[in-house]
């Protein structure tokens, strides 16, 4: 019983921590997410197991977490305001030829990052971008400017 | 044929357009509102990583303590604050007005062996003996200064009190928090 609230109390815990650091932009995840993705999963399975390591402590730890992650995403899917919170909305970044300064800030996206996204759109200024915004999965979507 | 039915609803559009031309759904003032909420986190984050280094959680300056029983016959050293299942070191100096004998004798409550899980003690008693709500441990004494360590490794949280004396000496009643 108290691994299986361990695992849930775990699971729960690296969502918020997951959450709270926030989303990066990119289609790929960078070697620092690498390490902060095994580094997280690392230090949580510690305190996960402790010293239960049998197979059935196992087997229901992993059915606990697959439970507690179907009824969020169930969840999700019911309601728009548990979707906002786990994932948050789509941020405009640019918008008109002009950057939102306080989303870029605070969601940590640098010109640098919508150039490198226009770069792979076959944009070859940045002027060229109508709209970009940071999509909930960490990618940015960039709109060409009508001609 | 039978036909499955379908159920089908109307496109609903997201809400904020940009140029009339793709809707982003985008809510700013949730947004605002969770920056703010991130915030906060960092900042209870950083609060309780000061705690963890000053050892609120255990393992620290703050974790350490040491008490003496009335009698002065023993000081004892330890944590306050212990972790599950990680092991510990609590460390009983025996005080020249301990000797009974040519022994030291020391009690110890059950807590200390059952709640707060006594792996070991070092050196090895010559006598145990059980009663009294605890264990009386004998050991030959040779002389001062004179320690003796019990290895702790708790396998629960929980806040735990324990008893030390020399038998027939005042008794010292002390608190060990666990935390998970």
């Amino acid at each position: 019983m108290a691994s299986v609230i361990r695992a849930i109390f775990g699971y729960l815990f690296l969502i918020l921590m997951v959450r709270v650091v926030g989303r990066r932009p990119g289609k790929q995840i960078t070697p620092f997410e690498f390490i902060l993705i095994f580094f997280l999963g690392g230090l949580t399975l510690t305190g996960m197991v402790g010293d239960e390591v049998s197979l059935s402590s196992a087997f229901c730890q992993i059915i606990a977490v697959a439970c507690c992650h179907y009824a969020i995403v169930w969840l999700r899917t019911k309601s728009s305001r548990v979707a906002r919170l786990l994932d948050g909305t789509p941020l405009l970044l640019l918008e008109q030829g002009q950057y939102r300064e306080r989303t870029m800030q605070q969601m940590r996206v640098q010109n640098a990052d919508l150039m490198a996204m226009a770069r792979d759109q076959g944009m070859k200024t940045i002027e060229e971008i109508g709209t970009a915004v940071l999509e909930r999965n960490g990618e940015i979507s960039l709109i060409a400017k009508e001609k | 044929m039978a036909m499955t039915d379908v159920k089908t609803k109307p496109v609903e559009d997201l809400g904020h357009k940009v140029d009339d031309a793709i809707s982003v759904g985008e809510d700013l003032d949730f947004q605002e509102r969770w920056w703010k909420f991130e915030n906060i986190v960092w900042s209870i984050f950083a609060v309780l990583l000061v705690m963890d280094f000053l050892g609120v959680f255990g393992r620290g300056v703050l974790a350490k303590a040491q008490a003496s029983t009335p009698d002065g016959a023993l000081l004892v050293k330890y944590e306050r604050i212990e972790r599950t299942l990680t092991p510990s070191v609590m460390r009983i100096y025996f005080q020249p007005n301990a000797a009974q004998g040519g022994t030291y004798k020391l009690y110890v409550s059950s807590s200390v062996v059952q709640e707060l899980g006594n792996q070991r003690i070092a050196p090895e008693p010559q006598i145990s003996a059980v009663g009294d709500g605890g264990y009386v441990y004998t050991f030959p004494a040779l002389g001062q200064p004179a320690s003796v360590s019990l290895s702790l490794e708790p396998a629960s949280p929980g806040i735990y009190h324990f008893t030390l004396r020399v038998p027939g000496g005042q008794s010292l009643e002390r608190t060990i928090v666990v935390v998970p």
